[in-house]
């Protein structure tokens, strides 16, 4: 293993590699390795240490990080001045059963966005920018330290749920935003999928700015109380603003709608798949269209499983056979399944998602050759 | 500026070409002279150019047999959609099929459960919303020549609008696309879930400015129209106080539906204009939205106003809709108010972080005395968006070439402070050779390779966004040695 500290060495890493011709594994905090095709025996380049709030300008709601700060770290420097990451990241160490400190470069290359992607979108609406180092040892950067801008292709999109594929990065800008000064979660409870679901669509579809929309089923860990099912719903804003949110809310679904203790707590474990951690099975995460997600969640009959995105993403976990069901309902509906977590025979199996057709494929590994085209950077890991 | 020289093999080939698009298209190509002309610019219209030939496809399969066509017998290809383009991205040329996109204009599906909509790319902006807008439903991204351009076009040039500080660009409201490669295939990226699966080609391909294929159908979201929005002016004595108030409001956790800044010069044009009442003698105005419920909106108005009387400033609330839109009509009008001072006219379209307001104005003041053109800044002041027009008469001779210098010199110097060169119009033709002023080499050829992953053929609208064309090489890498650029035996345009 290889532990840089700045930009300029992880340079010198990348040419001797290419000289050398030797393929490598980017890690920081490590606690996303099990995602996505295994990269086995390789020789590793630590960026853990490429670390710090780099310039931070409430002002500008912009701030521009190293990629191996801890994702703790930054929330608490941001939570200082009143604001947040636009993406909600999560923290899956838990799911995957690691140790070590999740860090926001982490978070930005596996596109791990959490429950508030619903209001502000995943992780590549909210990079403005970002510096690194490709395949050929050059420093690019991509994007600009200004919230709007169209000059150029928009490379900091690609390197959102790249898994390090594209480049060793060293830099990210953000757009930040203002953190509410109150948030609510209240919860319709002892509703089955298709009741829960159409709560959670209705309100999607209101004014009221959800921040996060969750079904979580009968049984399930999280909130023992939910009887049939819960649907969840998080609401934000000034005092006074939010009370009347929350009359519209009620207003809107005619159901009793109950305050959630611990709610924001509640709302980040969803975040972060503390009902998978420890399972023996299969993790996935399902993008799909909203509406189908109770017709498939009966379909697949996970044992365990929950909705978040007011449905637009299932969480399951399921035995190893299921797997082509899954892919298969996933690919029917116009959805994507990711495996979050797997054997390594079974990540190496399944691949990250499902193969591409041929000419999406095409594209892709020509985007790859753009970047590193020597295959150096995480070979295979989401292919 | 120029175009990359035609292919004189291909103008040769002139009229085998257009029968082959007539086979294809039996009812929509236009060849003649006179047709042509109509399409010989886009909203950049100092630019002109006759296209080889207009092709206007009714269908997806018609679309991909014109590019596989076009692929095969080497012709170039430049999309259009409305050509509503203020940096010539649909600017045509000589040797090359203009693809107009505009009879593609069909709303496939509306799916409110799902909150999206499903559009061929011809439909335009405003059509969007209005199909959606009887049941309370709106499409956020509002470009001011919504009423024209397409969804197509908006997709190609990532357009923004009054509203993208709270609701983002056309790329964080797209969901999904339909696209064609330009050797004909058709690809799919994201669809109502907005899932790809794998590296996020939809977000690279949305504002490439055609350079990397065609799109053929379009999800985007749909949102639902905020129950109250209203509307504040701000006026201050000094431009530093109204870039202070821009701060402290973003400072303070507001995110304003919309923020307009307008400076004196501004002001004066479209008082003598159109008479919104703006207060007499600001040097600079804020016009600010709120939206949201009714609370929220109360809320921020009185923030609002605490803030602008804490820097200085004064404020005033339309107490009605009628106050509203008066407000608003002054803003609405600035490009025609410049307009009655002078014939003709260029914006800017830089954006610089917001701190750098008042350094940038007073230099844009300097250079607008050392060029004798005047020139008035509108701007999207939440995001940094400046849009600095330049008057002039281009019956003057050397008048044009001075405006452009003069624009090239303020987006020069948003790049100095930190900014860009476009922020919503695009990079086009227009600003195409300033783009070694914010990249390097190893980042343009970063980009180029980028291009070549979609197009080694370099035929997708050849020309703009990069000032050198590209040479697709198999192990993607150019080398440059010392100041040498790469290929010097290459035309540079």
């Amino acid at each position: 293993m290889s532990k840089v500290t700045n930009e300029s060495q992880a340079i010198d890493f990348v040419r001797q590699a290419r000289a050398e011709r030797k393929p490598f594994e980017i890690v920081a905090g490590g606690t996303r390795r099990g995602i996505g095709a295994p990269v086995p025996n390789l020789p590793q380049l630590d960026v853990s240490a490429i670390t710090g709030i780099v310039n931070y300008e409430p002002e500008e709601l912009i701030c521009v990080v190293a990629p191996g700060t801890s994702l703790p770290e930054l929330e608490n420097v941001l939570a200082q001045r009143g604001q947040r990451l636009g993406f909600d990241p999560a923290d899956w160490s838990a799911v995957h059963g690691v140790s070590g400190t999740a860090t926001i470069g982490g978070a930005v290359s596996v596109d791990a966005f959490g429950p508030g992607r619903l209001l502000r979108g995943p992780a590549r609406d909210s990079l403005l920018a970002y510096r690194g180092v490709n395949g050929l040892g050059e420093t690019i950067r991509g994007g600009a330290k200004v919230v709007k801008n169209v000059t150029g292709f928009d490379l900091p999109k690609l390197m959102c749920g790249a898994f390090g594929t594209l480049s060793v990065m060293t830099e990210l800008t953000f757009r930040v935003y203002p953190r509410p000064s109150h948030v609510a979660v209240l919860a319709v409870k002892d509703v089955g999928p298709l009741e829960g679901f159409a709560h959670l669509r209705k309100i999607a579809r209101s004014a009221l700015e959800p921040s996060g929309l969750a079904y979580l089923p009968s049984g399930n860990a999280l909130l023992p109380d939910a009887g049939r099912g819960a649907a969840l719903i998080r609401l934000e804003g000034e005092e006074t603003p939010l009370q009347e949110k929350i009359a519209m809310a009620r207003a809107l679904l005619g159901a009793k709608l109950d305050d959630v203790a611990e709610g924001l707590a509640l709302f980040n474990r969803i975040r972060d798949g503390a009902m998978f951690a420890g399972t023996p099975l299969d993790v996935w995460r399902v993008m799909i269209p909203a509406s189908e997600v109770p017709r498939l969640t009966a379909e697949i009959a996970a044992p365990l499983w929950l909705g978040d995105q007011a449905g637009g993403l299932l969480w399951l976990a399921a035995p190893p056979a299921s797997a082509s069901l899954i892919r298969g309902l996933a690919a029917a509906n116009d959805g994507q399944a990711m495996l979050l977590k797997a054997s390594d025979e079974h990540r190496a199996a399944l691949g990250l998602y499902a193969s591409p057709p041929p000419a999406l494929a095409k594209l892709r590994a020509g985007i790859k050759n753009a970047f590193d085209p020597d295959g150096l950077l995480n070979p295979g890991r989401i292919t | 500026m120029k175009l990359p020289p035609p292919d004189q093999s291909i103008l040769a080939r002139r009229e085998e070409i257009v029968g082959a698009l007539k086979a294809i298209v039996p009812d929509g190509v236009v060849d003649d002279a006179a047709g042509r002309q109509v399409f010989d610019c886009d909203a950049l219209a100092a630019y002109t150019q006759q296209p080889l030939v207009v092709v206007l496809p009714k269908t997806r399969q018609q679309v991909i047999d014109v590019v596989k066509y076009a692929h095969a017998a080497g012709v170039p290809i430049v999309p259009r959609g409305s050509g509503t383009s203020l940096s010539g991205g649909s600017l045509p040329r000589e040797d090359g099929i203009l693809l107009a996109l505009g009879r593609m204009k069909s709303i496939l599906e509306i799916d409110y459960e799902n909150g999206c909509v499903v559009v061929e790319p011809g439909v335009t902006n405003l059509n969007i919303t209005k199909a959606v807008d009887a049941t309370g439903f709106y499409y956020a991204p509002d470009p001011s020549s919504q009423i024209a351009c397409s969804i197509g076009g908006n997709v190609a040039e990532n357009s923004g609008g009054l509203h993208c500080l709270k609701y983002g660009l056309t790329t964080n409201n797209l969901l999904g696309v339909v696209f064609i490669t330009p050797d004909g295939e058709e690809v799919r990226l994201g669809g109502k879930a907005g899932a790809q699966g794998g590296i996020d080609l939809l977000g690279l391909i949305t504002g490439s400015e055609g350079l990397l294929g065609t799109v053929v159908e379009v999800t985007v979201k749909i949102l639902r129209k905020p129950p109250v929005t209203r509307t504040l002016l701000g006026s201050f004595d000094t431009v530093q106080k109204a870039g202070e108030c821009v701060a402290a409001i973003i400072g303070d956790g507001i995110l304003p539906a919309a923020m307009e800044f307008m400076d004196r010069q501004c002001i004066e044009a479209i008082e003598a204009y159109n008479a919104p009442g703006y207060p007499p003698g600001s040097a600079a105005i804020l016009i600010i939205d709120a939206d949201g419920v009714e609370a929220d909106v109360t809320d921020t108005m009185q923030r609002l106003a605490a803030v602008i009387a804490r820097v200085g400033g004064i404020s005033v609330e339309a107490t009605d809709e009628a106050q509203r839109v008066r407000m608003w009509s002054g803003r609405k009008a600035s490009f025609a108010a410049m307009g009655r001072l002078q014939p003709d006219m260029i914006c800017m379209d830089g954006t610089i972080p917001r701190k750098k307001l008042p350094e940038v104005l007073e230099r844009m003041a300097e250079m607008s005395v050392q060029y004798g053109l005047a020139c008035c800044n509108v701007f999207h002041a939440g995001d940094g968006n400046l849009h600095p027009l330049i008057v002039f008469d281009q019956t003057k001779p050397g008048e044009f070439e001075k405006a452009e210098a003069f624009g090239a010199d303020i987006l020069r110097l948003c790049v100095k402070v930190g900014g860009v060169l476009t922020g919503e119009h695009g990079v086009g033709i227009e600003k195409r050779d300033l783009m070694p002023e914010m990249f390097t080499t190893e980042e343009m050829e970063q980009q180029g390779r980028v291009k070549c992953a979609f197009d080694p053929g370099g035929r997708y609208n050849p020309g703009k966004v990069f000032p050198t064309l590209s040479p697709c090489i198999e192990q993607g890498h150019l080398h440059v040695h010392g100041a040498q650029l790469p290929h010097p035996h290459l035309p540079r345009y």
